[in-house]
């Protein structure tokens, strides 16, 4: 398969569209680099074996270094090949308002894709990345592995935003890590809206003084569907403070929603809310919320709920001349509308649409 | 043909019967006051007539534009012109006011001036009630009611919990709708509202008003005559005066 056979639409749904302003692209199709541009001074991006040949320290001191090779079955096994992936580095004090665009795409049936991503950056550096992974049609079957590994320096910022878009015969497995240098801030974004076999990620985060990791995650689950993520922060520094977020709608299939808190140090702050929306009997969500403190000078804490829309709001909504239909999916839209400060407009809106489009199409 | 006619209407709501044989009709362009004590139906009625869940109609009719609405859904009810102002309007976690205000209007360009004149510019883009104090609440169920522009106004309640500013902000909304600046004969949308206290009538003129006890409406007449009885000897006292009442008065107006 070539790129010109992948239907563009695909790539839109990921956010991968070569209309809108980016400071660089990057597009994997299976286990070949398609795509590796950089636009403006300041960024980095090349192919991660590039990037061993010019920086040795990315392969000496970066490579494997938060993640461990033999962290589970996944790890160990992407651990042997050749990595295929961007590093991307941001100097310090460089301040990139258009965002990065990633794709990983998955064109060959039965097979497994492999990729090792590693992210640096550099003092009081911005940068935000959206990465998207797709099919190139969903019908097709295999397993996606997904390395992040991610080093901020003091005072900068990351927002990364992914988007899942697979089919449902995919299993797919990100493992992703983040040092969260002292004051920088970190923002995952997760939004994942289509059926897909098997989804297990558990990001962790360590978090320096004053700095801040915030995960926030919207997943529709549908059909078979079986998802199994999370987000672990470690609070490692004085007044780190972190933030954990999920919105869940089942229609179907099975969700275990998993959050980590530590608070490590003092004055560390820590809150997590994890909402489950069901929308009929057919699906199951579970929802895991842990808190850890190990110091007394800590404060976190936790919200979780799981129900069904309520038959007020909807009467409401109703009473408005909304029909039945309509008045679900907005309720639905709202419930999964996160929003998320720090994070640009316009990948708060193309957020927005991904999810109304989802919503739309599944009501 | 009234605009809407109430006929012998019997309301259950779970298993107990709240409405026993309610008739009641309110022309084209009027405005109908029911005071009524704690308890009496008046919020079964306004349920019951604008179809929400849980008002199960056992008996009777409710004819509106000439048709009976009484198997039409909540949704149905609405299109056809019937409009609610809740009592206790529901906060909706994640809706923003505008998104909603943009889903249910024929007529967007009119959200942004509403809402100025209801003093919600800034609400429009919280989510709808979430946060809001009372007086915020009713605001934002008029501004709704201004997009919806129903032909059949019902409000529980408008002003409790209201201070005397936002009634009357309430109120400069409410005759926009019912078109209060126009001559009576030429005004097409009406209103049966439902108060406690009566302040609303310091600012909407309403044209007739019912007095419903035990689930049954017990006489019409002149609001302000009405409302100065009940308040002078209360609703007991007044029962059997407001019986001999009956239908005097509507016929006269």
């Amino acid at each position: 398969m070539n790129i010109g056979q992948i239907d563009t639409g695909r790539l839109l749904d990921i956010g991968y569209d070569s209309c809108t302003a980016s400071c660089g692209n990057f597009m994997v199709l299976d286990h070949t680099i398609m795509e590796s541009q950089c636009r403006i001074e300041g960024l980095v991006v090349l192919p991660l074996t590039q990037a061993f040949e010019k920086y040795p320290h990315v392969r000496e001191e970066l490579f494997f270094n938060i993640v461990s090779r033999d962290a589970n079955d996944t790890t160990r096994s992407a651990a042997g090949r050749d990595p295929v992936g961007y590093y991307v580095y941001v100097h310090p004090g460089v301040k990139i308002e258009e965002p990065l665009q990633a794709a990983f795409l998955f064109g060959e049936t039965g097979a497994r894709q492999f990729i090792h991503n590693i992210i640096e950056i550099g003092d009081g550096a911005e940068l935000n990345i959206v990465n998207g992974c797709t099919t190139a049609s969903h019908g097709r079957e295999g397993t996606h592995v997904g390395i992040t590994e991610t080093y901020m320096g003091r005072n900068s910022h990351l927002g990364y935003t992914m988007i899942h878009n697979w089919g449902h015969a995919m299993e797919v497995f990100p493992v992703g890590a983040v040092s969260v240098g002292e004051g920088a801030r970190y923002i995952s974004n997760y939004v994942g809206m289509t059926a897909v076999k098997k989804i297990v990620t558990n990001p962790i985060a360590h978090v320096a003084s004053r700095a801040s990791a915030r995960f926030y995650s919207v997943i529709y689950s549908k059909g078979e569907s079986f998802f199994d993520t999370g987000a672990r922060v470690m609070l490692d520094g004085r007044d780190a403070s972190g933030e954990i977020l999920s919105r869940v709608v089942s229609e179907g299939g099975t969700v275990i929603s998993r959050q980590f808190l530590s608070g490590n140090q003092a004055g560390t702050f820590g809150h997590m809310e994890c909402s489950g929306l069901m929308l009929n009997e057919k699906g199951v969500i579970h929802s895991i919320p842990e808190l850890r403190g190990a110091h007394p000078d800590i404060n976190l804490a936790h919200e979780a709920a799981v129900g069904k829309i309520s038959s007020e709001e909807l009467s409401y909504l109703m009473t408005r001349g909304l029909t039945e239909e309509q008045a679900r999916s907005l309720i639905i839209r709202g419930f999964l509308d996160i929003k998320i400060e720090g994070l640009p407009e316009k990948i708060q809106s193309f957020m927005e649409e991904i999810i109304s489009r989802s919503v739309e199409g599944s009501i | 043909m009234s605009f809407l006619e109430i006929k012998g209407l019997h309301v259950s709501v779970e298993g107990k019967e709240i409405l026993k044989g309610v008739d009641l009709s309110v022309d084209e362009g009027r405005t109908a006051i029911i005071f009524g004590p704690n308890g009496s139906g008046k919020s079964t009625l306004m349920g019951a007539i604008s179809g929400l869940p849980g008002y199960q109609i056992t008996k009777g009719s409710i004819i509106f534009k000439g048709q009976d609405i009484s198997t039409l859904s909540v949704d149905e009810r609405s299109r056809l012109g019937i409009g609610l102002s809740f009592q206790y309007p529901p906060a909706i976690k994640g809706v923003r006011l505008r998104t909603m205000l943009q889903t249910i209007s024929p007529a967007p360009d009119k959200i942004a001036e509403y809402a100025e004149l209801l003093n919600l510019t800034g609400y429009l883009d919280r989510d709808i009630n979430v946060g809001f104090s009372g007086g915020e609440r009713k605001r934002s169920e008029v501004l709704q009611l201004m997009i919806q522009m129903p032909d059949l106004l019902l409000l529980d309640e408008p002003e409790s919990g209201v201070d005397i500013e936002n009634i009357s902000v309430i109120a400069d909304g409410l005759r926009i709708i019912l078109e209060k600046d126009q001559p009576i004969q030429k005004r097409k949308r009406s209103a049966i509202i439902i108060t406690h206290t009566g302040f609303i009538l310091d600012y909407i003129k309403a044209d007739i008003a019912f007095v419903i006890m035990n689930g049954h409406v017990l006489g019409c007449g002149a609001p302000g005559e009405i409302f100065e009885e009940i308040r002078r000897d209360g609703y007991t006292k007044c029962s059997s005066c407001f019986a001999e009442k009956f239908c005097e008065f509507k016929d006269n107006i």
